[in-house]
C-alpha cells in the first residue's frame, strides 16, 4: 500500500516536472534559431527592422531560457532523489549521456547567453552573430543527447547488466540505439513547429491591433513559410515513428494507442472508454476501414489492428493515456495543416496580409504546438510503462524508499512554484507583447550596470 | 592510479568551480538583504544578472559527475539527503525566477528583491545542510539508502555547516562586490567581509571537530598519509582567513581591491584540502568509496575523454564572458553621494 503510494507520488513528481520544463525548451530551441535568422537577417541589410525583431524577440526568449534551466535542474537532481536504484542501475548509460549533454550544451548555452542577451555595446555585431549560432546550437545538442538518453531507455542497446547494473559494451550502439535517429528528427521538429506557431501567432496579433505592421509581416511570412514545410515533413515522421519504431519495438503502446484489445478491428477508433481491468472498451466509436488504411497501409482494408490482449496483463501499459496522447498529437495536427494550406492559398491570391479572420484564428492557434509536444511525451512515456527501460528494469523496482509524505511534499511545493510560474511567464509574455517592439527610434541596449569603458588590468578572476 | 580516481579529478573540479563561482554571486544575494539603498542593491543585482546561469551549470556538472561516474554514490546519497535538497530545488527555482523579474523590471520590484536574497540565503544553507549531512555519514544498505528522512541531521549538526556554508558564500560575495565597486559599496562589502571571516573560522573548526560526535564517520588525520595533507590545508586555511581579514581592513589596497578575492580562493583552496585528506577515499561515509561507487571502465573511459577534451574549451568561453563584462559597477549615484 505504502510503496504504491509511494511510487504513484513520485511518478506524478516526475510527470508534472518533466512536462513543465519541456515547455520551454520547445519555445527556446525555436526562437533562438528565428533570433539567429533575424541577426543574419539585420547584418546583411542593415535594416533596423530586423535589429527590432531580433530584440523583442530575445525577451521571449531570455525569460523562456530562465525557466527552462530552473526546472531542467529540477529534473536532474530528481533522477537521484525520487529513483535512486535507477540512478545506481542506468547511471553508467543514461547519466553518461545527459553529462555530455552538460558538457556539450549547457555550458555552450550559459557561456553564451550572458553576451547574446546583455552584450550589445559591449562585443562586435560579429560576436553578437557567433554568440545568437552558439547558443542555438547548444540547445539542439541539448535535445540530441537527452533524446540519446531517453531513446535508450524506450529501446536499450549495446549494454550487458552485471548486478543489476546496465553496463555500456558498445558507445555507438548504446547512442545510436534503434529509436534514437528518428525520434530525435521528431523532436527537434516538434520544438520548431511548437516556437512557429508561437511566433505567428504573436505577428497576427499585430495585425489584429494593427500596430508594428512592418516587424509583424516579416513574422507571419518567415513562420508561416516554414511551418508550410515542417508540419508535412512532421506528418511523414511521426508516420515512421509510429510506423518504424513502435510497431517494431513497442508494440504493446501500439495496441494501446489504437485503442483496441482483440486483434479484430479493421477500423480507426475515434472515441474509446476502456476498461482497463476487464480488458474491454465500454464504449467506441469507430470508423470502419481506415485503421487498415492508415495503419498498416493496406488500402483494401483487411489488415486488423493488433490488440492489448496479445500483451500479458502485468505488463500492459494503459489504454486511456496513451490513446488520448496520440489523438492529442494528431487532431491538432489535422487542424495544422489545414491553417497552412489555407496560409499557402491566401498568399498566392495576395490576402495574407489583409484577411482578418485568418490573423484571428492564428492569434488562437498560439499553443497548439505546445499541446502536441505535451500530448507526444504523455504517449511515449506512459507506452512505455510498466517499464523505466524497456523489457528490462520496471519503475516499481526504481523508485527510491522514501517516505510518502515527504514525496508529497515536495510534489506540493513544485505544484505551486510551478503554477505561480507559469502564471506569471505567460503574464510576461503578455506584457512584453502589449509593450511590443517599440515604433520609435532604436532605444539604447540593455546592458549590465558597469562602466562604460572597462579599465584595463582587471584581470577577470575565478 | 585507478580510474576511478582520474574521475574523481573531474567530480571536484565541477564541485571547485561551482562554490567559487556560484558561491559569490549567492552572497551577493544574500548581502542585498542587507543593503536598503535601491540603487545600490539594483547595482548587485545587475552583477549576477549575466552570469548566474553560466555558474549553476556547474552545479548541474556535479550532479552529473556523482550520477554518472559513481552512480552507487547517487543512488544513496541523494535519496538520503531529500530533505535538505528539495528545498535547495524550490529556492533554485524562485531564485532564478525573480532574478529575471528584476532585470527586466517585470513583476514587484520590492517582492522580487526580497525573494532573490532570501532565496539565496536559502540555497547556500541547504547545500551546507546537505554537505555537513553527508561528511557526518548516512546509513546504506545493499546498495540503497536505510535511515530516516532525518538521518541527515546527526541531532542538528547539518544546521551548524548550513550555517557555516553561508558565510563561506557571503566573504565570496563580499569579495566579488569589493572587487567589482568602490566608494561606499566597497566600504560596506568590506565591513560585512570582516564578519563573514570571523562566522566561517568558527563554523569551520566547529564542523570537523564535531564530526566524530554527530554522526558515524571516523576522523583519523593523525594517519600517516592523510597528515601532511590535512596540515597542509588547515595551513592554507588559515592564512587564507588571516588574509581575508586584513585586506578587508586595510584602505590601501583598495583599488583594484583585488586582495580578498585572492585570500578567498585560498580559503576554498585550504578548505577543499582538508577534506579531501580527512575523507579521502570514503565519498558516501561511513562506507562507501570511490573505488566501490565508480561506474564500470567503459563508461568511465568515455566520460574521461569527452569531457576532458571538453572543459578547457568551456573554461575558455565562461573566461572569454568575464573579460568581456570586465570593470567595475557603474554607481551612477556615487557622484552625487559622494
Ligand atoms: C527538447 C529537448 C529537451 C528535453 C526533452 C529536455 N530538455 Fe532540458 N533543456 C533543453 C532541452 C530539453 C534546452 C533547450 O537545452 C534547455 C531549455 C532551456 C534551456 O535553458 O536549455 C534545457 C535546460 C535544461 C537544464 C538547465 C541547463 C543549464 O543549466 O543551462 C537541465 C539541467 C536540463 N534541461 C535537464 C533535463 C532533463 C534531466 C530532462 C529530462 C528528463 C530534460 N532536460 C528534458
Ligand atoms: C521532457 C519531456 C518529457 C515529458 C513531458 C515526460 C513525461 C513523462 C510522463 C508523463 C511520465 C509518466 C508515465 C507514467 O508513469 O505513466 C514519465 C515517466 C518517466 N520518464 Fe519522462 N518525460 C519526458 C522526458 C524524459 C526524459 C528525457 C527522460 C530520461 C532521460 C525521462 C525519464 C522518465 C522516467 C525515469 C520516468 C519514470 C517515472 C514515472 O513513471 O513517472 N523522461 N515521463
Ligand atoms: C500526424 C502526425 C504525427 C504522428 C503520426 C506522430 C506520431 C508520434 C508517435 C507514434 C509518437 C510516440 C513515440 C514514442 O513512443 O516514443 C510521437 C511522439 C511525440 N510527438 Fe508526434 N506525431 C505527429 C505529429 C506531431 C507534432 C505536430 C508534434 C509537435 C509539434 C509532435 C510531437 C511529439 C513529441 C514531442 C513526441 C514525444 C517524443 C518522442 O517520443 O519522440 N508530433 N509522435
Amino acid at each position: 500500500m505504502s510503496h504504491d503510494t509511494l511510487l504513484d507520488l513520485s511518478r506524478w513528481q516526475w510527470a508534472l516536472t518533466a512536462a513543465f520544463h519541456i515547455t520551454f525548451p520547445a519555445v527556446t530551441v525555436g526562437t533562438s534559431v528565428f533570433l539567429v535568422v533575424c541577426y543574419a537577417m539585420y547584418m546583411r541589410t542593415d535594416d533596423e527592422v530586423w535589429l527590432r525583431m531580433f530584440r523583442f524577440w530575445r525577451r521571449i526568449f531570455g525569460v523562456g531560457f530562465t525557466l527552462g534551466v530552473v526546472s531542467g535542474i529540477v529534473l536532474t537532481f530528481q533522477f537521484g532523489l525520487n529513483w535512486g536504484s535507477f540512478a545506481h542501475d542506468v547511471g553508467p548509460i543514461v547519466g553518461v549521456a545527459i553529462l555530455m549533454e552538460v558538457v556539450m550544451a549547457f555550458f555552450l548555452e550559459a557561456g553564451f547567453l550572458g553576451l547574446l542577451i546583455y552584450g550589445e555595446g559591449r562585443i562586435s555585431r560579429r560576436m553578437m552573430m557567433f554568440s545568437a549560432c552558439m547558443v542555438s546550437l547548444g540547445t539542439m545538442l541539448s535535445v540530441t543527447w537527452i533524446l540519446v538518453a531517453n531513446s535508450w531507455m524506450q529501446t536499450p542497446a549495446g549494454y550487458k547488466r552485471v548486478n543489476g547494473q546496465f553496463q555500456p559494451v558498445d558507445w555507438l550502439h548504446v547512442i545510436f540505439n534503434p529509436s534514437f535517429g528518428i525520434r530525435f528528427i521528431h523532436m527537434l521538429i516538434g520544438a520548431l513547429v511548437a516556437a512557429g506557431w508561437l511566433i505567428c501567432g504573436i505577428s497576427a496579433w499585430y495585425f489584429v491591433k494593427r500596430r508594428h505592421l512592418p516587424i509583424a509581416r516579416r513574422g507571419l511570412s518567415v513562420t508561416l513559410g516554414v511551418l508550410s514545410i515542417l508540419v508535412p515533413l512532421q506528418i511523414y515522421v511521426g508516420d515512421s515513428v509510429a510506423g518504424g519504431y513502435v510497431a517494431k519495438y513497442k508494440l504493446p503502446q501500439l495496441e494501446a494507442m489504437e485503442g483496441n484489445w482483440n486483434s479484430a478491428n479493421t477500423g480507426e477508433n475515434v472515441i474509446v472508454i476502456p476498461n482497463q481491468d476487464a480488458a474491454k472498451n465500454e464504449w467506441q466509436v469507430t470508423i470502419p476501414w481506415l485503421g487498415s488504411a492508415l495503419g498498416a497501409k493496406d488500402w483494401s482494408g483487411h489488415t486488423a489492428t493488433p490488440g492489448l490482449k496479445l500483451t500479458p496483463q502485468s505488463v500492459r501499459p494503459m489504454m486511456l493515456p496513451t490513446f488520448y496522447g496520440f489523438r492529442a498529437m494528431w487532431w491538432p495536427t489535422v487542424l495544422m495543416i489545414a491553417v497552412v494550406l489555407a496560409g499557402i492559398a491566401l498568399r498566392l491570391r495576395g490576402r495574407l496580409y489583409s484577411a482578418r479572420w485568418f490573423h484571428k484564428l492564428l492569434v488562437g492557434l498560439v499553443p497548439i504546438g505546445f499541446v502536441a509536444i505535451w500530448a507526444g511525451w504523455v504517449l511515449a512515456e506512459t507506452g512505455r510503462q510498466p517499464w523505466l527501460v524497456y523489457g528490462q528494469l520496471l519503475t516499481a523496482d526504481a523508485v527510491s524508499p522514501l517516505k510518502p509524505w515527504s514525496v508529497l511534499t515536495s510534489l506540493t511545493g513544485f505544484v505551486l512554484l510551478y503554477l505561480a510560474l507559469l502564471g506569471t511567464y505567460v503574464w510576461y509574455v503578455v506584457r512584453a507583447v502589449r509593450e511590443g517592439p517599440g515604433d520609435g527610434p532604436l532605444a539604447e541596449p540593455p546592458a549590465p550596470p558597469l562602466r562604460s569603458e572597462p579599465r584595463p588590468g582587471l584581470a577577470p578572476v575565478g | 592510479m585507478h580510474l576511478s580516481d582520474g574521475w574523481m579529478i573531474f567530480v571536484i573540479l565541477a564541485f571547485t568551480m561551482y562554490i567559487v563561482l556560484d558561491g559569490y554571486d549567492l552572497g551577493i544575494g544574500v548581502l542585498t538583504l542587507f543593503e536598503r539603498d535601491e540603487r545600490r542593491r539594483r547595482d548587485m543585482f545587475g552583477l549576477v544578472a549575466w552570469l548566474w546561469d553560466g555558474n549553476e551549470s556547474w552545479l548541474v556538472l556535479i550532479a552529473l559527475t556523482l550520477w554518472a561516474g559513481m552512480p552507487l554514490a547517487a543512488g544513496i546519497a541523494l535519496p538520503a539527503l531529500y530533505i535538505a535538497l528539495v528545498p535547495m530545488l524550490w529556492s533554485l527555482i524562485a531564485r532564478g525566477v525573480s532574478l529575471v523579474m528584476i532585470d527586466q523590471r517585470a513583476g514587484w520590484p520590492p517582492l522580487s528583491g526580497r525573494v532573490f536574497a532570501i532565496s539565496s540565503l536559502l540555497v547556500g544553507f541547504c547545500q551546507g545542510a546537505a554537505f555537513g549531512g553527508l561528511v557526518a555519514g548516512l546509513s546504506a544498505h545493499g546498495g540503497s539508502f536505510a535511515g530516516g528522512p532525518f538521518e541527515f541531521l546527526h541531532h542538528g549538526y547539518a544546521v551548524l555547516t548550513g550555517v557555516t556554508a553561508v558565510a563561506l558564500y557571503v566573504l565570496a560575495g563580499c569579495a566579488w562586490v569589493y572587487l567589482k565597486s568602490d566608494g561606499e559599496t566597497q566600504l560596506r562589502a568590506a565591513r560585512v567581509g570582516r564578519v563573514a571571516v570571523v562566522l566561517l573560522a568558527a563554523g569551520t573548526a566547529a564542523s570537523w571537530l564535531l564530526v566524530p560526535v554527530a554522526g558515524s564517520t571516523t576522523l583519523d588525520p593523525g594517519a600517516a598519509a592523510r597528515l601532511p595533507v590535512c596540515i597542509a590545508g588547515t595551513a592554507v586555511l588559515a592564512a587564507g582567513l588571516v588574509f581575508a581579514l586584513r585586506s578587508f581592513s586595510d584602505p590601501r589596497a583598495r583599488r583594484p581591491g583585488r586582495a580578498p578575492v585572492f585570500a578567498t580562493l585560498a580559503v576554498y583552496a585550504g578548505g577543499l584540502l582538508l577534506a579531501g585528506g580527512l575523507l579521502y577515499p570514503r565519498l558516501v561515509p561511513p562506507d562507501i568509496t570511490v573505488h566501490a561507487a565508480a561506474s564500470p571502465h567503459t563508461a568511465l573511459l568515455f566520460m574521461t575523454i569527452a569531457t576532458g577534451a571538453l572543459i578547457p574549451l568551456i573554461l575558455t568561453y565562461q573566461a572569454y564572458g568575464y573579460w568581456v563584462f570586465r570593470g567595475k559597477v557603474d554607481l551612477k549615484q556615487e557622484a552625487t553621494t559622494a
